[in-house]
């Protein structure tokens, strides 16, 4: 195996040209480059000395730099909203020595299938911001789905918009510690007792990803008190692949359960 | 390549391979007090406070440590001189094998580093990245108190 290069930029601006030569790729924890064995890998642009390790809550929007950690973020989202989507399901990711080396700019770009932070995010409809090859903020399902937003491309932040949901977080693992299977996203705004609005997100199913509009369309404007979970949720279809967790109908089924006890968590919650 | 490492309050000039962990120039250093268990971050044996936060040693490039700070067990206390929790874990019988006991101790040590007097649900999401085969973590928790009230009666 051939050596890497090493590259400690202290400006942004000579990151671009780093960026488009080959096999030179971001670092920033670098937990998924370890794991994953790094193979076309040839150069490592490490993040540590980039101001990138921002937190600002400003002008209606939460800006998180790309190089906060995991256990950072928690820690400034807490004291600024305790039942943030991001408490818990960044709170619940892996384990504390981890939590302390994950960064979120890491996990989107690599977006492994057990995420425990993209659901909430694209719930939260967050955009990434962007320099490279393609500069600017873009939705977070854009960066996810079109490859040339990820093609020589660092993300600088990520952010979205500063407001108070009720939420509902659920990873399936069989252990604490497990990567999760699958896990399931709600975020819900009511107003009288009626949903105004709702965003249901599950991560870990065969399209990677699913925000589930349609269920999400049955359920706006409907008085909590007369919705009928069960039954709404039981029309939802989502293929999962069979995993440690169990077979793939198996994991459909709990999906199922899980997602019902969530809506109905935060629908009969004060 | 070749960097400066402040490892235990020390500067050390260590050459290594570019790819390789922390763990590793840690141990071909001299280190070996610092475990290698599972080699994927799940064990919490290769556990040393970077900046005095707890990490996994086996999860980092070594070329990315930069001018942070390394403590492993041996900078907070040894035979001679032990640590409140070092103590704890022999009085109350928390050491068994003892392959997981250094990382466990420093995941305790950043716990009361930041929370003097922690609940026993504290204490077990603490040491949520450590795995101990022998004790089944009653003894470890025990421990944890115990070094929890000395410490604090000692200030």
């Amino acid at each position: 195996m051939n050596g890497l290069q090493w590259f400690f930029p202290e400006k942004l601006d000579v990151v671009p040209e780093l960026l488009k030569r080959d096999g030179i790729v971001p670092h920033a924890g670098g937990t998924f480059l370890i794991k994953t064995g790094m193979k076309k890998v040839k150069g490592l642009i490490d993040l540590a000395n980039l101001p990138l390790d921002i937190f600002h809550d400003s002008n209606g929007f939460i800006e998180i730099g790309s190089t906060s950690t995991f256990s950072g973020i928690v820690e400034k989202m807490s004291s600024n909203n305790a039942d943030s989507i991001l408490v818990k399901s960044l709170g619940q990711a892996a384990s504390t020595p981890l939590r302390n080396r994950i960064t979120i700019g890491g996990s989107i770009a690599s977006f492994p299938i057990w995420s425990d932070a993209m659901g909430p995010l694209i719930a939260l409809d967050a955009e990434v911001s962007l320099i490279g090859a393609v500069e600017g903020f873009f939705s977070i399902v854009r960066y996810v789905t079109e490859r040339e937003l990820r093609k020589e491309t660092l993300i600088k932040s990520v952010r979205f918009k500063s407001e108070k949901w009720d939420s509902y977080y659920f990873r399936a693992t069989r252990t604490q510690f497990d990567y999760p299977a699958f896990n399931i996203t709600v975020l819900c705004k009511r107003l009288d007792n009626v949903i105004k609005d709702i965003r249901i997100v599950i991560v870990g199913n065969r399209k990677k990803f699913v925000r589930i509009t349609g269920l999400e369309e049955k359920l706006m404007n409907v008085k909590t008190d007369d919705a009928d979970i069960p039954v709404i949720v039981r029309d939802i279809d989502i293929e999962f692949a069979a995993k440690k967790l169990g077979s793939a109908d198996y994991i459909k089924q709990l999906a199922g359960i899980e997602l019902e006890r969530g809506i109905n968590r935060i629908l009969r919650s004060k | 390549m070749k960097a400066i490492f402040r490892i235990n309050g020390q500067e050390k000039e260590l050459s290594f391979d570019s790819r390789a962990t922390l763990l590793t120039v840690l141990r071909e250093n001299g280190c070996t007090e610092v475990k290698e268990g599972c080699n994927a971050g799940e064990c919490g044996a290769c556990l040393v406070l970077l900046d005095g936060k707890p990490v996994n040693s086996c999860q980092i490039f070594a070329a990315s440590i930069g001018s942070k700070e390394i403590t492993t067990i041996n900078g907070i206390g040894d035979i001679h001189s032990p640590h409140p929790i070092q103590e704890a874990f022999v009085d109350t019988g928390a050491v068994q094998c003892g392959f997981c006991t250094p990382g466990m101790i420093l995941a305790a040590y950043s716990l009361l580093e930041e929370n003097p007097e922690p609940t026993d649900d504290e204490i077990k999401r603490a040491l949520d990245g450590n795995i101990c085969r022998c004790t089944g973590y009653v003894k470890i928790i025990d421990a944890i108190r115990l070094a929890s009230k000395r410490m604090r009666e000692n200030e």
